[in-house]
């Protein structure tokens, strides 16, 4: 395939670039030819205050939910719900955003939806307040499932192609699933910038997190290379553009009632990025994943597909 | 039948007393296991109801605090029984005494003997707890039935449950082929979700909870009932309630000749060599009813206060107990924690000054089975010999949840005020520091700020500054340094739990600047220590 083996190339050129860089330095630029062999993924960027046609809309726009999942699959849907925090605070991935995505999966066939994250704060209050249990109930599916992390499932993986990480702990069911949808919540975040789809994935992973902020960018781009989400949602219905990742005054929120898909992880990062007033070089795991040749961030090679409801 | 045979009426009292026992004992139960978060932010019911109704704590307490604690006033209910039907609570209802009962009857247990063999230290220990309370040093909550009970089921027995349950489903998990996991992984669920505990938790103490318990119901095999025998000062003082009131019971006679039964089988020891039946011992377990071969054992009524009100102790006795408590508060005023009291005894939101707290804090435990985050542990001596079980905040272990106020819903005594969600957000426990050798962005240059992240403030409390620095190599590289902004930092410990350095935190909490002693007030470049007010 020649996606794969633009992706060893760019392996190769970039182990030599890279060689002694430090990520942290925020205004790290890509090389242009780097960037130019890969291909343009559409990125759909939707309007609208009706969160549940905001998310068929969206999905309508990259293709509907039948092209991603398959009937029988084993789908997971991944929110942030992170903290302790309600739908209005913009802290977590909005509910409503969440159970659309689930009904979609499920009226394409799918055999079992789980929905999980391994929480910052105590994980049943953060699963209750942050309106996920309810949303998810609501449904009536049995199918439907909101779970806790089970810490026996945490399996370490060895990151074959990690340039700061070389293995990690990995949540089983992430790994395994037939389709695995991201669903970040757009924020602030002190040290990284901003909370996107690729600082989502800290929610499938065990171990230390804390111990990954050194060169977090890098670390997530790595993650990123044994992740790989057929599908990222972000949502910035609400977005906090301040004392993120978990916020706490209204103050601080936006309400956009927007948001992006795209089958590229990296693009859909890239494009939320704008939302902030930010670009998306300002944003280390961006770079770096891009770098890695885990997707396209240069907005001039995004194919946007904007759409309202 | 026109005349209901009493032999008939005894056997149906005494299954009615075993059931009540058994009822009792799983309701007990059912609220321990409630006593968590259950997705509200408030709590329905919980164990503290057993704390609420207890005389001997409710006593202590107001004494300790010489005023009347509404939240204790239920106690009055069990009075009004002991008034009324002697200490049928002991025989009937008491959880620990179901256990202790359920567990000869399980296990077997020592031939019960007729003499007790401490009979006066129930009341000498009630003495003791009593005047000590009076004078400021509350031990209360070493020697009462549920804080026992309680105590050494919430910090080692459930616990451990869940523990020999993790390892166990894990094993099968892991391990065993799939068909088995078909009927382990359904078990395990269904067990999560009724009986098991939704966390494991760890506790300091928890070894120490359970040896008391454990010394407790292995004395059984010593002696029937030791505990409630030769120890239980709520007993002794059911006991005098007792005899204050309104039961009489009328034991066996001169015809009975050589017969012994009842004073053999007694569980309590409640009956002596004449038969006579001690009012203030018996426990109204309706054995002795049931076996008398002649059924003349029986139920009377007796004018209130006609036995006297003394204490059934010597005058001696009554004397060198009292004394004795007295001994103690003279020598705990000459302990270096009077002059600084242990900087790391970070006391739960809500808590009353040090020593109105540790008078009320009955050590049930409550506030710690019900800390979702696991930070709330039994303290060992940073709070004296009298504060021994009390809860402090150990932030590396759990820390303070921003939105919980479960602690203060649980505490029966108000040792914990119940904090609505707002004064919770304002609500200073102590204060976080940083130790900038171990801190990574200041000593080593390395990017952190996992603290900052998860500080709960809406402004945060730590802030950072992004400050040029050179690095070991010699490189220069921007990083932001986290610092605590003193005005909103409320002491809730998230960022000691979440710091990752391995070992020692490099952020940690102290007591300083705590609400509830406004002597310990941070300075302030406006007001710095020694001036101003």
């Amino acid at each position: 395939m020649v996606q794969h083996m633009n992706r060893r190339r760019f392996l190769k050129q970039v182990a030599l670039y890279s060689g002694g860089l430090s990520l942290s330095l925020p205004l790290f630029r890509i090389p242009e030819s780097l960037a130019l062999d890969m291909p343009v993924p559409d990125v759909a960027q939707v309007t609208g205050s009706d969160y549940t046609a905001l998310v068929k809309k969206t999905m309508d726009l990259l293709g509907s939910m039948g092209s991603f999942v398959k009937p029988g699959d084993k789908v997971v849907v991944k929110p942030n719900i992170g903290w302790d925090r309600s739908p209005e605070q913009g802290a977590n991935t909005h509910p409503e955003v969440v159970s659309a995505l689930v009904v979609l999966a499920l009226d394409a066939g799918a055999d079992q939806v789980q929905v999980f994250d391994y929480t910052c704060n105590e994980k049943r209050r953060c699963y209750n307040n942050s309106g996920m249990t309810d949303a998810i109930k609501s449904i009536g599916s049995k199918k439907a499932r909101l779970v806790h992390v089970d810490q026996r499932k945490f399996v370490p993986v060895k990151i074959a192609k990690g340039q700061s990480l070389k293995q990690w702990d990995f949540y089983k069911d992430a790994l395994t699933a037939d389709c695995y949808i991201n669903v970040p919540v757009a924020k602030h975040h002190g040290l990284s910038r901003l909370s996107l789809g690729l600082k989502n994935s800290m929610g499938v992973i065990g171990g230390r997190r804390g111990a990954l902020h050194h060169d977090l960018g890098q670390n997530l781009a790595d993650l990123a290379t044994v992740l790989r989400p057929q599908l990222t949602i972000v949502d910035a219905t609400r977005i906090l553009t301040d004392n993120g990742p978990q916020g706490g005054s209204l103050k601080d929120v936006k309400v956009l009632d927007t948001l992006l898909g795209s089958v590229d992880p990296v693009a859909a990062d890239a494009m939320a990025t704008a939302l902030f007033g930010l670009a998306p070089e300002d944003i280390s795991s961006t770079v770096a994943a891009h770098r890695m040749g885990l997707g396209q961030m240069d907005p001039a090679r995004i194919n946007l597909l904007s759409g309202s409801v | 039948m026109e005349k209901a045979s009493p032999i008939g009426a005894y056997r149906w009292l005494r299954r009615g007393r075993i059931a009540s026992q058994a009822l009792f004992f799983l309701l007990f139960i059912f609220l321990f296991v409630k006593t968590d978060y259950t997705g509200s932010d408030t709590i329905e019911y919980a164990v503290n109801i057993l704390f609420r109704i207890d005389p001997l704590l409710a006593l202590a307490t107001m004494l300790a605090v010489k005023t009347v604690i509404s939240l204790m006033l239920p106690a009055l209910l069990v009075i009004a029984l002991s008034l009324l039907a002697g200490r049928s609570f002991c025989g009937w209802l008491c959880p620990l005494g179901g256990l202790l009962d359920g567990w000869s009857r399980l296990f077997g247990s020592a031939k019960p003997q007729s003499a007790t063999k401490f009979s006066f230290l129930p009341k000498v220990v009630l003495i003791v707890v009593l005047v000590s309370a009076l004078f400021g040093v509350p031990l209360a909550g070493y020697v009462d039935p549920f804080s026992i009970l309680v105590r050494g089921l919430s910090q080692a027995v459930y616990p451990g449950i869940n523990d020999v349950s993790v390892t166990f489903f894990t094993f099968t998990y892991q391990h065993l082929p799939a068909t088995v996991n078909l009927i382990t992984e359904p078990l395990y669920s269904f067990l999560q979700h009724t009986i098991l505990p939704f966390e494991q938790k760890f506790y300091q103490l928890g070894l120490v909870s359970l040896f008391v318990l454990f010394i407790v119901v292995i004395a059984e095999h010593g002696q029937k009932r030791f505990f409630c025998r030769n120890i239980c000062p709520l007993g002794a003082l059911l006991g005098w309630f007792s005899r204050m009131g309104v039961l009489s019971l009328a034991g066996g006679n001169e015809d009975c000749r050589a017969c012994r039964r009842c004073a053999q089988i007694c569980r309590m020891g409640a009956i002596d060599e004449h038969r006579t039946i001690d009012v203030e011992t018996c426990v109204l377990c309706m054995d002795c009813f049931e076996k008398c071969p002649r059924q003349i054992i029986s139920f009377g009524a007796e004018v209130p206060i006609s036995r006297g009100v003394g204490g059934g102790l010597t005058r001696r006795q009554f004397l060198a107990a009292t004394s004795a408590s007295l001994v103690l508060p003279s020598v705990l005023g000459v302990r270096t924690l009077n002059v600084q009291a242990d900087p790391l005894l970070i006391r739960p939101p809500g808590s009353l000054a040090e020593p109105e707290f540790l008078n009320r804090c009955v050590r049930c435990g409550q506030c710690m089975q019900v800390c979702i985050t696991n930070g709330l542990q039994p303290v060992m001596l940073r709070a004296g010999i009298e504060g021994m079980f009390s809860p402090y905040l150990v932030a590396r272990t759990g820390y303070c949840e921003f939105n919980c106020t479960l602690c203060g819903q649980v505490c029966p005594t108000g040792a914990l005020q119940v904090l609505d969600l707002d004064a919770k957000h304002r609500f200073k426990i102590g204060h976080a520091w940083f130790d900038k050798d171990r801190c990574l962005p200041y000593a080593k240059g390395i990017e952190c700020i996992v603290c900052e992240e998860h500080c709960p403030t809406p402004e945060k409390a730590i802030k950072f500054r992004n400050v040029d620095i050179v690095t070991e190599g010699g490189n220069k590289q921007q990083v932001q340094q986290p610092y605590v902004d003193d005005a909103l930092c409320i002491g809730c410990g998230i960022c000691e739990t979440k710091c990752p350095l391995p070992d020692i935190s490099a952020i940690f909490v102290t007591s300083a600047g705590e609400h509830r002693h406004p002597d310990s007030r941070l300075p302030t470049a406006q007001e710095p220590l020694g001036y101003g007010s």
